[in-house]
């Protein structure tokens, strides 16, 4: 224990941060986390004391999105991730091993530590022909996920891929893509970091609220963190005034859209969507996809490659009724041809009780008047 | 049934049953209404087309379409359960069981009222309640009126407040697979509803015409009819 | 003669797999085989076309913008929308900045470790070390006392006994060559390139809303509206925290990023030797200068055969195509013949071993990537191939940076085409581009000024105005070279969509006539010292910097 406080006290005195300016800093994360300020005191400590907790962090049918987001952290920064809070014992982007030597990395960890490391998926995991869609050093991703994440203390599913299966199981999900969670059955733990890709600041958040409360964070109903996903985008968006009062962004680049008014009409997302871009941002609190003009398109959510699309229309497809059908204007049609048919039936009515003769004269069959 | 009046011409005999009780015409007015005032502040919230200028600041639109429509969308679903309720209490025209084509009566019933419509068979049915196609029809709009109040009731739970007792209505969202599909599905319903009453209306002023007071009934709750004990009296 | 098989290869983006024969201390034959597929290709299929550019940007998250700027082109082009100038702009300075921090990250963290012994840096001498970085730069890290703190934080790091993401590798493998000052200095400059990359692609953010995966394209143009007089504008204050970002960038380019490629390179100067590859080369040309159907671009297009730099063909778009011979697909008419992508199929078709596997039939089918090829010829893209059409093109300034840096190295031209050529064109890229960018923020201001506020050809967003049935191809240099979407739209509606990408140029199997894609030949000839620890094949295949994710999509 005191080699390991000197050690981060040595560390920061070195950095030229002071003892304070540390404290400042877990402060904020306490902050940022919504723990009671007291908490400052624990995350400090947290962080100086004990083993470095053990990451591993698999790519299966990912983009590496996720990677790159995580190298944009700042609280803490990736370096300080991998050098000083934990162990990164595989993480094929960033490791210096490669072929048998990456793989006995991770053999080494998942034998020697089962059940005391945490496990970070990006990507989706295909079934298909017996998971030939991806494979890792000959083997499948769905083997892997098993055995990784079948002996994680906790797996973490960061992006829409692997938290809810994303871009390879959206229609017609060619190679028979799951979600981390579909994949693995008995997986323990799961915390899914949905987005397209995660936001750093969610990651982060979550490993140092582990590394504080000892505790995984209480989730919502897709598995995700409510320190992040507890609200919609529409609920904290700086547009919303403009959304409430009318005003909207009808072609872009027109004077609605360079005074900031609400994205709707273009087909954002944010009413369905809940994360928290608005408030954190992204890249160092710098701007969030509404604050640069554009709708949001749900990234977040599960199936939003099918159902938040066409990304400009506000509402999904008819279904039957093909690319860019307008549910107005198809509701319009049928009302009209409605009105229209009844217009004529009515005529027909007229027409026979004029020419048609007397109901008692009828031999037509006219069940109860018989 | 007992009593056999003693009629020459039967077409002078007219009665007036009472079919619709209070809270069948009650409810169904009040639904009427709202879905008129839910109709029109909807197409709003789903196309906003009104265009307001100057500071967000001093408008409110989008805020008062969105707050008269919960609004109405309460009296709506409460008439609605009123009247669902009233399903399994209320007099024979009333009950659940006209509204799905199940005894064999009821299955005459929806075929005679399909020749009519193709003008097949030639007067309407005497049949004081609604006919088997038009009690067919009033289900499946019940079951529309149904979802629109779920898939409505989903999409409150975005605004209501995170420890509400609305957000026991968050499981709602998965099985409709998302809140985007919730939105299309419930404004799909609103169009099935408009379409609905279309043609409701006009076979409600069809038969007012053909029949007697027939949309006075929905006021008044009584429907007047020809006795056809009568014929079966001189028939016999 | 051994037959080894290194998967993963790591620190890349994706799933690769390299396997070779070895003998006489040297590979003899090779073979690349991606292996992993989404079939993003199909999933568009039936979508609106507008919609696309997001799909395909999840092609990848490294070079995240570059599939986002294809799809719009493509469909601009099918559609016959012209973005205007604001955008026009705007598109060359997150493509720039995309290259610029996409070749630094390559550099020190996906490539570096291939040349730098992390754990010999743990013996350096930090006095030593800064008189060495001194003498290259005069970048203001580079004290004694800074080097210590280095050097202690890495021991620190090494005594906690958990090596982490630098456990298990090749330290100490001969092939390394730097000594332990060099090495310390390179650990520190990958420290702050990770800080550097956090920081640059800021741009991104302000010009797109996020990274990775940008949000402020559109067909037609970009979803950025420009006023100087709004706040929720691009606007005088983003010309200014623009113009800071890339004179940061600049700083670290020109005193980091340059000085080091040439003090590794000089260490390595064998390594101008192998690595060589096919010898073709392709570029389309990236940066318009104009608004017109036809623009200048500062990056010139064109076509090298066999090394021959003295003459640069044009470009025929016709001539590209994709086979199928030894790639886990079907073409319905046969798998002998290429496809030019408007008529290109992604029909899955795996026939390989099922997994777990040990090794691959590669007589068969043997990748998920194709071999994309140009007029039946496999072509090498990317920085190197940019760089070398530009060179022979004569483009001024890529002729003097590749001047000033053979001569430090004192190699001539014929060095380039090698594992080391590629690092070096890489560098003189990002040279180029960071000095290039002030011009387009200063042109982006000029037009604020003017109050032009166009973003967007809004005459062509509605799908109701475009032709009933169109084709478009379009053109981009992405970071790993040269890119190109190719869509058929049918009413309003996806009808086919092929994507032939650099990581497919380079890194594809062999083709029907049996000839070697780009990544296959230049390893053939790599020295290989210990054929358990084979660094030699990483160093070349990192090279070209792969990207599986953007080869097979
Ligand atoms: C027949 C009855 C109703 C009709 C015709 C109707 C119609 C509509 C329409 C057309 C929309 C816009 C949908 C879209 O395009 O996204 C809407 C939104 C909504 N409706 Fe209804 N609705 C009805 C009943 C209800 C009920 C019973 C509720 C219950 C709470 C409800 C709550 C909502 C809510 C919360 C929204 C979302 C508003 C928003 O997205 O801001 N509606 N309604
Ligand atoms: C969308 C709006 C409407 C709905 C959902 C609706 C629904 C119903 C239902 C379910 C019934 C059967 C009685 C019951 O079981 O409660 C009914 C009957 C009736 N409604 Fe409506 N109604 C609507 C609009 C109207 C309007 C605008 C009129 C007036 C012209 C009208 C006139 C009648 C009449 C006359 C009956 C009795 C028909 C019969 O004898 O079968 N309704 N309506
Ligand atoms: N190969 C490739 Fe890319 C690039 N640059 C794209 O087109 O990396 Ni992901
Ligand atoms: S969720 Fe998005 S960013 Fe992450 S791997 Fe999938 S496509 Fe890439
Ligand atoms: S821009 Fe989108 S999230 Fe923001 S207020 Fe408008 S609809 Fe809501
Ligand atoms: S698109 Fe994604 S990043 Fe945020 S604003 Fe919307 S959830
Ligand atoms: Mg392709």
């Amino acid at each position: 224990m005191a080699r390991e406080q000197s050690w981060l006290l040595d560390e920061l005195k070195r950095r030229g941060i002071s003892r304070r300016e540390f404290l400042g800093f877990c402060a904020k994360m306490a902050a940022i986390l919504a723990l009671p300020s007291s908490a400052a005191g624990a995350i400090a400590k947290a962080v100086a004391t004990g083993d470095k907790p053990i990451l591993v962090w698999l790519e299966f049918q990912d983009c590496c999105g996720n990677t790159e987001s995580f190298l944009r952290a700042t609280r803490p920064t990736v370096a300080e991730i991998i050098l000083d809070t934990f162990s990164v014992n595989y993480h094929e982007t960033l490791m210096a091993a490669a072929g048998h030597q990456a793989e006995a990395a991770l053999n080494q960890t998942v034998a020697g530590h089962p059940g005391q490391y945490i496990a970070v998926i990006e990507g989706s995991i295909p079934t298909g022909k017996n998971g030939a869609y991806c494979t890792i050093g000959g083997k499948s991703a769905l083997q892997i996920a098993r055995e990784v994440c079948g002996a994680a203390a906790a797996t973490v599913a960061v992006g829409t891929c692997a938290a809810f299966g994303g871009i390879p199981a959206a229609r017609p999900n060619p190679t028979g893509a799951v979600a981390v969670g579909d994949a693995v059955p008995d997986v323990k733990n799961l915390i899914n970091l949905s987005a397209c890709p995660m936001n750093a600041e969610n990651i982060t958040a979550l490993l140092v609220y582990y590394l504080t409360v000892k505790q995984w964070p209480p989730l919502d109903q897709y598995r995700r963190p409510l320190f992040a996903y507890g609200k919609f985008i529409h609920d904290n968006c700086e547009r919303r005034a403009h959304f409430d009062a009318g005003q909207y962004v009808e072609m872009w680049g027109d004077p609605a859209h360079r005074q900031g008014h609400c994205l709707y009409k273009m087909g954002c997302k944010g009413p369905a969507t809940s994360q928290n871009c608005p408030v954190v941002r992204w890249n160092e609190a710098t701007n969030w996809p509404i604050g640069c003009g554009h709708p949001c398109v749900g990234c977040a959510e599960p199936n939003f490659w099918d159902t938040m699309t066409p990304f400009y229309r506000r509402l999904p497809n008819v279904p039957g009724f093909g690319v860019g059908s307008n549910l107005d204007r198809i509701g319009i049609g049928a009302a009209a041809v409605v009105a229209a048919a009844s217009l004529a039936h009515g005529i027909g009515e007229i027409v026979r009780h004029r020419v048609g003769t007397k109901p008692s004269d009828s031999d037509r069959p006219s069940g109860d008047k018989k | 049934m007992s009593a056999t009046p003693k009629i020459v011409s039967p077409t002078e005999a007219v009665v007036a049953v009472y079919v619709w009780e209070l809270p069948v015409r009650l409810t169904h007015w009040l639904i009427v209404l709202s879905i008129a005032v839910l109709s029109v502040t909807g197409f709003y919230i789903g196309d906003p087309l009104i265009a307001v200028s100057g500071p967000a600041r001093d408008h409110f639109v989008m805020g008062t379409m969105r707050v008269i429509h919960l609004y109405a969308a309460i009296v709506f679903a409460l008439a609605l359960f009123v009247r669902i309720y009233w399903l399994f209490v209320g007099n024979q025209y009333a009950r659940w069981d006209q509204y799905l084509p199940v005894s064999r009566e009821r299955l005459r019933n929806t075929w005679e009222a399909l020749n009519f419509f193709s003008y097949w068979r030639r007067d309407p049915l005497p049949y004081p309640g609604q006919t088997g196609t038009a009690g067919l029809a009033y289900g499946v709009v019940f079951l529309i009126q149904f979802v629109m109040v779920l898939t409505g009731l989903a999409l409150y739970t975005v605004y209501a407040a995170p420890n509400s007792l609305f957000q026991a209505f968050v499981f709602l969202i998965p099985l409709f697979r998302g809140l985007q599909m919730v939105h299309l599905i419930h404004h799909i319903g609103m169009w099935l509803l408009l379409v609905f009453m279309i043609l409701h209306v006009y076979l409600s002023v069809l038969f007012s015409v053909t029949e007697r007071n027939e949309i006075d009934s929905m006021f008044s709750g009584y429907k007047e009819r020809e006795v056809t004990v009568v014929r079966e009296t001189r028939d016999a | 003669m051994t037959h080894i098989v290194v998967d993963p290869i790591t620190r890349i983006e994706g799933h690769l797999r390299i396997e070779a024969e070895v003998d006489g201390g040297k590979v003899t034959d090779a073979w690349s085989s991606a292996t992993m597929f989404r079939g993003i290709e199909i999933i568009l299929k039936g979508r609106d076309p507008r919609d696309a550019w997001v799909f395909t940007q999840r092609i990848c998250g490294v070079c995240t913008t570059v599939h986002a700027i294809a799809s719009i082109r493509a469909v601009e082009n099918a559609v016959g929308a012209n973005p205007p100038p604001n955008a026009r702009l705007l598109r060359n300075l997150i493509m720039s900045a995309q290259a610029v921090q996409d070749h630094v990250v390559h550099f020190y963290h996906l490539h570096a470790l291939d040349w730098v012994d992390v754990v010999s840096a743990l013996s350096a001498d930090p006095t030593k070390t800064a008189s060495l970085a001194q003498s290259i730069s005069d970048w203001p890290l580079s004290s004694a006392t800074y080097f210590t703190g280095v050097r202690d934080r890495l021991k620190t790091f090494v005594n906690r006994g958990q090596l982490g993401p630098f456990a298990n590798a090749y330290w100490g493998h001969p092939a390394y060559k730097l000594p332990p000052e060099a090495n310390l200095m390179a650990v520190a400059h990958y420290l702050e390139a990770l800080d550097f990359q956090r920081k640059f692609i800021r741009i991104h953010a302000i010009l797109g809303g996020k990274n990775p995966h940008l949000q402020s394209f559109l067909v037609g143009g970009m979803a950025t509206p420009v006023d100087p007089d709004s706040q929720a504008s691009l606007n005088i204050g983003t010309i200014a925290a623009l113009r800071e970002l890339i004179a940061k960038g600049r700083d670290f380019v020109t005193r980091v990023y340059i000085p080091d490629v040439i003090a590794v390179g000089g260490f390595y100067k064998d390594w101008t030797h192998y690595g060589a590859g096919v010898g073709n080369f392709l570029a389309y040309g990236e940066y318009p200068e104009g608004d017109d159907s036809e623009p200048r671009l500062f990056l010139p297009r064109g076509v090298i055969h066999a090394r021959n730099i003295t003459r640069i063909e044009p470009m025929i778009p016709e001539k590209i195509t994709e086979q199928v011979k030894h790639s886990w697909y079907n073409y319905d008419g046969g798998d002998d013949k290429g496809l030019h992508p408007f008529k290109g199929e992604t029909n899955p078709a795996y026939t390989g071993p099922t997994p777990p596997y040990d090794r691959l039939n590669t007589d068969e089918k043997y990748s998920w990537l194709k071999s994309p090829r140009y007029d039946g010829q496999p072509m090498e893209v990317g920085p190197l191939a940019r760089m070398l059409v530009a060179y022979g093109s004569g483009q001024q300034r890529v002729k003097e940076l590749v001047g000033k840096v053979l001569t430090a190295l004192g190699a001539g031209p014929e060095a380039l085409f090698s594992t080391l050529g590629r690092l070096a064109a890489r560098a003189i890229e990002t040279q180029v581009l960071i000095e290039k960018m002030d011009d387009w923020v200063t042109a982006l201001a000029e037009s604020m000024a003017r109050r032009d506020y166009r973003i967007q050809d809004n005459s062509k967003w509605d799908p109701a105005s475009w032709p009933k049935e169109c084709y478009g191809a379009g053109f981009h240099e992405a970071p790993r070279g040269a890119l190109g979407h190719w869509v058929h739209i049918q009413d309003g509606a996806i009808v086919n969509y092929q994507c032939v990408v650099p990581s497919t140029w380079n890194a594809g199997p062999r083709d029907s006539a049996g000839q070697r894609g780009p990544y296959e030949s230049a390893l053939v000839g790599t020295p290989i010292a210990k054929p358990d620890q084979p660094l030699e094949i990483l160093r070349t295949v990192h090279s070209f910097d792969p990207c599986m994710a953007c080869g097979v999509h």
